[in-house]
């Protein structure tokens, strides 16, 4: 039997149909999922040490990461310029941490591209010569995964969130390093399970040096603060106040040993934004800030005597004095490309730097320094570094 | 895609030197194994000639081919031969599956990428045995299409056709595009090989079948639905084709003209596309609707089966077909790493075969063969089995590289260079391992040691280097107790033995049997360093420390036998691989130099 011309145009083109209709397809649905708070805590950051004060920022400028690298800067005690003193012999492309000890800066490279460990650089004069040290693990993505205590004991946070302890700075430049706590042991414990631990962002020492560790919670309101009492964590105690319904989830950005006490910058999820605050521990009771909106960080630090500073999206910045009671004060919008903030020495600065906050701005391998007087900011200083690029692949 | 990219430039010129040499060495075998076949036809024909005529299996009383047969058996012969010479072209080794395979497997699903990534991972390891095997199967398949004309020997040359452009199809052209977006009768959907396989699926039918329309009839059914259907994708709303412009940029078919417009080519060529390219941005509706209108009224043709009809339809095809041969696909051959000339001229031929099928002249029923026909096919037998010789002298090399699950030599030859052949005393040292004993060169004696330097704490290079030594060492088998893989610390600091544990620990060496990373004081290593010819130092701002990468083999004597670059360039699955084979080939040449002396 056999089939006409017309048959065969229809059966032809009802083919063609079903094709196209088959290759088209439907679009999957979106699913709607909760998410923690935006703002974390970048590398870039300063810290002030009895040699002087640090500022870590990344430079270079190029769209391949591996050819930006992160530099340490150090304004010397008693000097009002500053210089270049990243540790050399590793790339840094992967981030640096640093934290300060008695009398030494312990510098962390995080590990990129095929490195997985993080090569360790201790200078206790200010950057003039470094010791190599091993940490035989990933470094965290955080500024606050080392700390250094006055004996040289050091912490170290790891990026799948254990935390390892090197008593002597010895046994951290030889990579003797001892685990303290992993994360799942620590969510599990009665102070994690409480808060709803979902992650370490810091480590520090408490007042009587016991090593303490914050992270983020997903219990509303709950802040991630524990301290190590001989083996066993516990809260730190630190409670938010108006702490209840309409309290979103709390990330420890930052935490830093202070004589005495502890200082601590958190970020607050909300359904408007993200908000941040600072609070102070003198080792028994805390003291909370009032919250300063924010919707994005580009970095954040400690300043001598438990003062912070957030430098933040839209040229903002925002300070605070680390006395109780003290509250956020705004700095004149900062100068474009500002990478970092240097907040003021420990009193012995040279003249003329008027005990005020640097503003480090980067454009690709040049540092210029910004230094805020009278309400202005004012260029003092040009640093050109010589980026290598191209050495790392 | 992994394993696909060998991160070498396609026309790097150890690759193409290479490519070269392979194809005029197969060549010249190809050229022996014909003479041979002549020969041994002509012994044969000398000692039975009587039996000459009939080694085709074809009496004199045979009908003769089929028009639309013979049209579709030497047209895609041809094109299988021309297919076959593009891909010889010098570029084509080192740039098949980077340029071409890759690209346009870029935009299909993921599971077409995971299966052309297979393929092209394949070429990428054995890039100039999968670069001759190409020329050597299509210039044979399509010299067996041309020479065996009828019975067994041509419909499994139309059989070899039909699998060998499957092949190309799937890891080639990634299904002709059918499972990516954008897909156009214009560019080239669905698929060129595909065309070539549809021919030699008919070339492989009996020979009786074309004695009727029927075949034609169904061709021409086929490529009815084709039309209707590239017609209806053509003229589909939101696929682009209708406007010469959108968002104050060029249309989706100006973009692909112009695109081709940018091939490698002559100056006339590219200014007619570009013109065409403007035209099309000008009247982008005219020109879809013309292309529509064309394709729908060919579609109807061909399915209406008419003759007359079809031959119109057949005629305004070829001139259509080769419009948009030269307008949109831009002849498809050029910029040295074209492969086919694209869809158009296979499909004229196509329809074209489908017509003269239809439309059986009156003597292809029953007229029998001519005489001197008769004769010929002895001669065509033997040709066939040349063709089939040089296919095979293509296929086999390549399968039996493909079952290597290491890539060639020569990728790392083409990164390092030619390595230098040295016959010196190795400078000794004593340094410290990463266990903390001490090692020196002198104890070593009695083993082959393949020696470079590696940074502890180097981002780049040296975890691959220490790989590809590691890699080395696996490959070896038995003969590794003969060789020492050897490491010196190449930075200046980071350079105790914690830093050689930690970075043997990150590179799964510390359960490598012979692996030795050894380093010492400052002036320890700064010896070595001289006497070996390797410059190490710090660099500023967070740099990594710089040293150039250098590998030695030294012979169980004691003496430098090679000394080499072992910089390991792009670091793809491929290249690494290819330095371990290369490696493990030095070591070897030490270990037989050796006896040879001893």
């Amino acid at each position: 039997m056999s089939r006409g011309p017309a048959s065969r145009i229809r059966v032809g083109l009802a083919l063609a149909c079903a094709g196209l209709t088959a290759g088209c397809g439907t679009q999957a649905a979106t699913v709607a999922v909760t998410r923690p708070p935006a703002v974390t805590a970048p590398l870039s950051t300063s810290l002030t040490t009895a040699q002087g004060t640090w500022a870590i920022a990344v430079m270079g400028g190029s769209a391949a990461s591996h050819n930006n690298f992160w530099q340490l800067f150090v304004r010397r005690a008693n000097t009002g310029r500053w210089s270049l003193a990243t540790p050399e012999g590793v790339a840094d492309n992967g981030g640096l941490v640093a934290a300060g000890g008695n009398g030494s800066l312990v510098v962390g490279f995080r590990p990129s591209q095929e490195l997985a460990y993080s090569p360790l650089a201790t200078s206790t004069d200010a950057g003039l010569n470094w010791t190599p040290g091993l940490l035989d693990a990933a470094l965290a993505d955080t500024p606050g995964a080392i700390a250094v205590g006055p004996s040289g004991h050091t912490l170290a946070l790891l990026q799948d969130g254990t935390i390892e302890a090197a008593p002597t700075a010895d046994d951290a430049a030889a990579g003797r390093w001892v685990p303290l706590a992993t994360l799942k042991a620590l969510a599990a414990s009665a102070p994690g399970r409480s808060c709803g631990l979902k992650g370490m962002t810091a480590v520090s020492f408490g007042p009587d040096q016991n090593p303490i560790a914050a992270g983020s919670c997903v219990r509303p309101g709950a802040a991630g603060v524990f301290t190590d009492a001989g083996g066993t964590w516990r809260s730190a105690g630190l409670t938010l106040p108006g702490n209840g319904p309409g309290m979103g989830t709390v990330r420890v950005l930052g935490l830093t040993a202070l004589a005495g006490g502890n200082a601590a910058l958190l970020a607050i999820s909300h359904p408007g934004g993200d908000s941040l605050l600072a609070a102070w521990w003198d080792g028994t009771r805390w003291t909370v800030s009032a919250p300063v909106t924010a919707d994005g960080v580009r970095a954040l630090g400690f300043g001598p005597g438990g003062s912070a500073w957030l430098l933040l999206d839209s040229e903002r910045a925002e300070t605070i004095a680390g006395a109780a009671g003290s509250t956020w004060r705004a700095l004149p919008p900062v100068p474009t490309g500002t990478a970092v903030l240097a907040p003021p020495g420990t009193g012995t600065l040279a003249p003329g730097t008027g005990g005020s906050y640097d503003a480090l701005a980067v454009s690709g391998s040049r540092l210029t320094v910004w230094r805020l007087a009278r309400g202005a900011w004012g260029k003092v200083q040009q640093i050109t570094v010589p980026v290598q690029y191209g050495s790392s692949g | 895609m992994p394993g696909m990219n060998s991160g070498l430039s396609p026309s790097d010129p150890t690759l193409v030197a290479a490519f070269r040499s392979a194809l005029l060495h197969q060549g010249a075998i190809a050229l022996l194994m014909l003479v041979f076949l002549w020969l041994l036809w002509a012994t044969a024909r000398t000692w039975r000639p009587a039996a000459s005529a009939g080694t085709s299996g074809v009496t004199a009383g045979e009908p003769a081919e089929a028009r639309a047969r013979w049209l579709l058996r030497t047209g895609f012969g041809v094109l299988w031969i021309f297919d076959g010479i593009l891909q010889a072209q010098p570029k084509m080794a080192g740039g098949l599956a980077t340029q071409v395979m890759e690209p346009i497997a870029a935009s299909s699903p993921g599971w077409v990428q995971h299966l052309v990534n297979w393929g092209g991972t394949a070429w990428s390891y054995h890039p100039i045995q999968a670069g001759a095997a190409s020329v050597w199967i299509q210039v044979g398949i399509g010299t067996w299409l041309i020479v065996a004309v009828r019975g067994p020997w041509s419909r499994l040359a139309g059989a070899a056709s039909v699998i060998w452009g499957l092949i190309v199809w799937v890891f080639g052209e990634s299904f002709g595009g059918i499972f990516a977006p954008g897909l156009s009768w214009l560019t080239g959907a669905p698929g060129a090989v595909l065309i070539y396989v549809v021919a030699g699926a008919l070339i492989a039918l009996p020979g009786g079948a074309w004695r009727t329309p029927r075949p034609g009839r169904l061709l021409l059914a086929g490529l009815g639905v084709f039309f209707a259907a590239m017609a209806v994708l053509q003229a589909w709303p939101g696929r682009g084709f209708w406007p010469g412009r959108a968002a104050a940029k060029p249309g989706t078919l100006s973009r692909m003209v112009t695109e081709m417009a940018g091939t490698p080519q002559p100056h006339f060529l590219s200014s007619l596309l570009s013109g065409f390219a403007s035209f099309a941005t000008r009247y982008g509706f005219a020109v879809n609707l013309v292309v529509v209108i064309a394709l729908a009224a060919m579609g109807a043709a061909f399915l209406s089966g008419r003759p007359r009809l079809v031959r119109y339809a057949m005629w305004s095809g070829i001139v259509f077909c080769l419009a948009d041969w030269v307008l949109v696909q831009d002849f498809g051959f050029l910029g040295g790493l074209g492969t086919d000339p694209n869809s158009m001229i296979p499909l004229i031929v196509l329809f074209s075969a489908g017509y003269l099928a239809l439309t059986p002249a009156a003597h292809e029923a029953k007229a029998p063969a001519r005489a001197a026909e008769a004769k010929r096919p002895g001669v065509r037998s033997v040709a066939a089995a040349g063709a089939l010789a040089v296919i095979l002298l293509g296929a086999a090399p390549m399968a039996a590289a493909a079952v290597n699950r290491t890539a060639d030599p020569i990728l790392a030859l083409a990164i390092s260079g030619d390595s230098t052949s040295l016959n010196l005393p190795a400078p000794g040292f004593s340094l410290t391992d990463q266990n903390g004993r001490t090692v020196s060169l002198a104890g070593l004696r009695g083993k082959v040691v393949l020696m470079t330097f590696l940074d502890p704490v180097c981002t780049s290079d040296c975890p691959i280097i220490a790989q590809e030594f590691k890699q080395t060492g696996q490959m070896l088998g038995a003969q590794a107790k003969n060789v020492e893989l050897v490491a010196v610390v190449a930075n200046p600091t980071y350079r105790s033995t914690a830093f050689t544990r930690a970075f043997d620990r990150q590179e799964g060496l510390t359960t490598v049997p012979d692996w030795l990373y050894l380093t010492g004081s400052l002036s320890q290593l700064g010896a070595v360093w001289r006497h070996y010819g390797v410059t190490v130092e710090n660099l500023p701002a967070g740099a990594m420390a710089a040293h150039n990468d250098l590998a030695v083999v030294i012979d169980p004597a004691g003496r430098i036998r090679q000394e080499l670059s072992s910089d390991p360039g792009p670091a793809t699955l491929s290249t690494r691989s290819s330095f371990s084979v290369l490696l493990g080939q030095y070591a070897r040449q030490a270990l037989r130099q050796t006896l040879g002396q001893s």
